[in-house]
């Protein structure tokens, strides 16, 4: 039954967005005029989908896609390390969260010189700042070190 | 004809856009040596940096990337085995065996003219093509373009990378992508959960970033521990008389292949790379040679990938469908900077467009130059430690994502569609079909219900226009045409 994990998986998405769609506002018929209702359009996208789906599990049980081999311990990591930068972005400051993933990425990837992973986490992401404040005007959302720098 | 060869010879008088193509033909090689770091990825990181620049500059900074590291791909195919774009796969085929032979300076000094002439060839056929084609283009209403953004949907079966159901999956997720916002006809917001920084729909450019960059950075923090073989490289020399006299056929019938390949939608420098080769082979007198260091094999597959670099901006420009991947960046970037494509950007803008030509002839030459002389140099760049280059391409992607427009949902964008990228490619799933779905997605649904509009509902008089038949013929071939072919040789066999 393996061979129904990927189609399953996409099938159960198109039906959920086919429920989506079904729950949009309908539009009065005046305004459609001779075109479709709004949810109509990604209601059929979604039955190709379940289609294809369908024609994918008969592939995949006539010749089985090649089994992967478990994540690395780093991959899972850096998944999680975006998870960090979401709630250090939110609720710290947008800059020192780079600098704290890029310093666990470097140390997490194997950079075993501890100054190294340092140097990358400071340099780059002050390096970016300045270019993009001063050089293309961009304004960073507010944090601790930008509400600083901002003044 | 004489103003347009003005306007591309303009870019010569222009001294900051020289230096712009010149430090972008070595940003593009050097991305273009860094495995992992393709034009696709390249183009997509560099977007929000061209936000300030005039037009003109920024989108020649876009092609510049294109065909500079579409080349450079080369560098590392034949010198360490690893193609650094994929685009340069069929390169390592004889590149790397001549390499291995203590030739890597002929095999490289071949591929650096093959794809020279090949790039120059197809920013000709660029040149003269873009131009009647938009004449044609003219003439496209609704139904047209509804049949063409269908074809460009179909061929995305064919892409190589995938399977063909799975490239279709792909690209209608990317399609069902564009629906997410307010519907344009009736202003209804679909699938936005209330978050009204979706009302215009998801920002092309942070989905692309977390596409292609993110989501080859998780691919790649699985590959941290892989040791590559290098090979010493002791000069880069032009290929000889005798080595001409054997590439030249191979190096034109590539020309002709890539530049093809890249004008039908969807279709890159990777397939272009491939049939070429496979043609090479075909056609060569020599063909045991291939597969441990034919020249030809080199030619043949270098000379058709940077081909289809000018080949893939002829429907970019002229009809806002993309021709590859990179060229859906270009086209985003051409959005972006008021430069709206289609076949009246030849009439409105046209001394930009031959500008924007003009620099990418200036970038095959540059890129030439610092093939020969900085091959060994920038080989050196692709040792760059994975566990140095990726976090600092994290650091570039998710400020680049917010400098687009200051929004911190765009940086999130990234980060969703890097793990969805990464999900998607794990499981054999190419993430260009979302891509081009997601560009062609708005154009499909807008062309359709503007064609109801057109037609009182019948939406089967759609099929009663010519060129739209014609285009829904080509749809049905690109779809079912290689399964027809196969049945065919089956019975036949």
């Amino acid at each position: 039954m393996q061979f129904l994990i990927i189609p399953g998986s996409i099938t159960a998405f198109s039906v959920a967005v086919i429920w989506a769609a079904l729950q949009l506002d309908v539009s009065p018929p005046m305004v459609v005029g001779d075109s479709l209702q709004p949810r109509v359009f990604p209601i059929f996208l979604m039955i190709i989908n379940i289609g294809l789906a369908v024609f994918l599990a008969i592939q995949y049980r006539k010749s089985p896609p090649k089994t992967n081999p478990r994540e690395a311990l780093q991959t899972w990591g850096t998944m999680a390390l975006f998870v960090v930068f979401y709630f250090f972005t939110v609720y710290l400051d947008m800059m020192i969260a780079i600098a704290v993933v890029m310093f666990a990425m470097c140390l997490m990837w194997g950079e075993r010189r501890i100054h190294v992973a340092g140097a990358v986490a400071f340099v780059t992401p002050v390096t970016i700042f300045f270019l993009f404040d001063l050089v293309l005007r961009v304004r960073f959302p507010r944090g601790l070190l930008t509400n600083w720098y901002y003044g | 004809m004489i103003e347009a060869l003005q306007a591309m010879g303009s870019v010569v008088l222009d001294p900051y856009l020289i230096f712009l193509i010149l430090m972008t033909t070595i940003l593009g090689v050097v991305i273009g040596v860094l495995p992992g770091l393709g034009a696709t990825t390249g183009a997509a990181l560099l977007l929000p940096f061209t936000l300030t620049m005039e037009p003109v500059h920024a989108i020649a900074v876009l092609a510049t990337i294109y065909v500079s590291a579409t080349f450079a791909g080369s560098i590392t195919a034949i010198l360490i085995n690893t193609p650094g774009t994929s685009a340069a796969a069929a390169t390592t085929f004889d590149g790397y065996p001549l390499a291995q032979r203590g030739e890597a300076g002929r095999a490289l000094g071949i591929a650096v003219v093959s794809s020279t002439v090949g790039g120059v060839f197809s920013v000709i056929v660029l040149c003269i093509a873009a131009p009647m084609l938009a004449r044609v283009a003219y003439e496209f209403r609704p139904p047209e373009y509804f049949a063409l953004t269908l074809f460009g949907l179909s061929m995305l079966a064919t892409i190589s990378a995938g399977g063909t159901l799975r490239n279709l999956i792909g690209g209608v997720f990317g399609v069902w992508l564009a629906t997410i916002g307010a519907e344009p006809t009736t202003g209804i917001e679909r699938f936005m959960f209330g978050n009204y920084e979706l009302y215009e729909g998801l920002a092309f450019v942070p989905v692309f970033i977390g596409l292609f960059a993110m989501s080859e950075l998780l691919v790649q923090s699985r590959r941290i521990n892989q040791v590559v073989d290098t090979i010493a490289l002791k000069a880069v020399k032009l290929p000889s008389r005798d080595d001409y006299k054997r590439i030249w056929k191979t190096v034109l019938r590539s020309c002709g292949i890539g530049t093809f390949i890249g004008v039908l939608p969807a279709e890159g420098a990777t397939v272009a790379s491939m049939i070429g080769y496979a043609e090479a082979r075909r056609w060569s007198k020599n063909k045991d040679e291939f597969g441990k260091g034919s020249i030809e094999g080199i030619a043949g597959a270098e000379a058709a990938n940077n081909a289809a670099t000018g080949g893939a901006m002829v429907p970019t420009m002229v009809l806002g469908i993309p021709g590859s991947g990179t060229t859906a960046v270009i086209l985003v970037g051409l959005m972006v900077h008021g430069l709206r494509p289609g076949p009246y950007l030849f009439t409105e803008q046209v001394d930009k467009v031959y500008q924007i030509f003009g620099a990418m002839l200036l970038a095959n030459l540059m890129f030439m130059a610092m093939g020969l002389y900085a091959s060994k140099l920038f080989a050196r760049i692709s040792l760059v430690p994975l566990q140095i280059l990726w976090p600092i391409v994290f650091a570039l992607a998710v400020i680049g994502a917010y400098a687009l427009s200051s929004s911190l949902l765009d940086v999130w964008i990234v980060l969703i569609f890097g793990v969805v990228g990464f999900v998607a490619r794990r499981h054999g799933f190419a993430v260009a079909p979302i891509a081009v779905g997601l560009i062609l997605g708005e154009m499909v649904e807008t062309n359709f219900q503007n064609s109801l509009k057109m037609f009182e509902g019948d939406w089967w008089l759609i099929a009663t226009q010519p060129l739209a038949a014609l285009f829904l013929v080509f749809a049905f071939l690109g779809l079912f045409g290689p399964v027809i072919l196969r049945s065919i040789v089956k019975k036949r066999n």
